[in-house]
């Protein structure tokens, strides 16, 4: 089953900054380490996750810089900076709080269903 | 294979603005893409199943395209510097090519007048068929996205072809002009006036697009 792309859309930037939290990164390697984790289930394409990367640099939250590979092309690599790995925590506590009460909301059903 | 991939992101770009970031991007979407089919390939896909699911997983990227306009253009820095190098050398060897008559008073003076025009011509013919290609950078660009990808490189084509050979018509004008009225000190005007017409011949086509 491949997982509803409207709820995560909101967190693509920062499911991309918990990436790079691990180390520098480019394009395909996120993406694949995405799909990985996730069982198959979700892949970004390739538009989201280069619309995102800009807007992100933009923000000052991740710096690219082109790797130096001897052989086959240049990769383009990304890196997260100060504010980024900031950005990251605020963004995650924020995911918390939303889920905590998603879940709670969405409980009443199940209460509901008991009664 | 690579070719093929290339090939569709070069289609996909091909109404892009010739900014760096445009490029670069262009550059990153392939090299991602070519890894992403490589792996595929290793799993054990077909060449064709490889292609179409490298493709599709690309999505939109018209708008992500659009968003690049606005910044610095390539042609601004690289390449206008060295068209200006270009359209400088060959106007100073025009604006010297008659030193050698004054001076040597031979046939030899003539024949090193004719190889300073030769240089200077070619010079100009050279940087006005590689120059790049003047991009749009409005936000209409998107909706004419299909309507371009069609028929933008032909056109470009056509463009260098009717500017090139109006470069060599203006190169017989100078030296007809030159030969029968002898006012060879005055007659290079003719070829300023030959690249403000070529500019205009250029901005016609893009007016028409």
């Amino acid at each position: 089953m491949s997982v509803a792309s409207e709820l995560i859309r909101g967190n693509t930037e920062t499911i991309i900054l918990a990436q790079l939290m691990k180390g520098d990164g480019y394009g395909y390697m996120v993406n694949k380490a995405i799909l990985n984790l996730t069982g198959g289930r979700f892949e970004l394409k390739e538009a989201t996750l280069y619309t995102a990367f800009r807007r992100l640099e933009d923000a000052g939250c991740i710096v690219s810089y082109w790797g130096d590979e001897t052989t086959g092309a240049r990769r383009r690599y990304y890196s997260i900076t100060d504010l980024g790995k900031e950005s990251y925590r605020l963004r995650k506590k924020e995911w918390e709080t939303a889920e905590a009460v998603i879940d709670k909301l969405l409980a009443v059903g199940e209460e509901g269903v008991s009664k | 294979m690579n070719e093929k991939l290339r090939c569709y992101i070069d289609d996909l770009f091909a109404n892009a603005p010739s900014t760096v970031r445009a490029v670069e991007l262009k550059e990153e979407l392939f090299q991602n893409l070519t890894d992403k089919y490589n792996d595929l390939i290793a799993e054990g896909k077909s060449e064709e199943a490889a292609y179409n699911i490298a493709i599709a997983s690309i999505g939109d990227v018209d708008s992500l395209i659009s968003g690049l306009s606005g910044t610095k253009s390539v042609e601004t820095q690289a390449s206008k510097k060295r068209s200006g190098i270009f359209v400088s050398i060959a106007i100073a060897l025009y604006i010297l090519s008659p030193v050698p008559v004054i001076w040597i008073q031979n046939e030899a003076g003539v024949v090193l007048l004719f190889l300073f025009v030769a240089v200077a011509t070619a010079l100009l013919i050279y940087n006005g068929v590689t120059r790049e290609k003047y991009v749009k950078t409005d936000d209409t660009m998107v909706e004419e996205f299909k309507e371009w990808k069609q028929n933008g490189k032909q056109k470009g084509k056509a463009v260098n072809a009717i500017v090139g050979s109006f470069w060599l018509i203006a190169v017989c004008i100078y030296f007809v002009v030159s030969f029968t009225t002898g006012a060879w000190h005055i007659t290079w005007l003719i070829f300023l006036i030959a690249a403000a017409v070529a500019s205009m011949i250029r901005g016609l086509f893009m007016l028409k697009q």
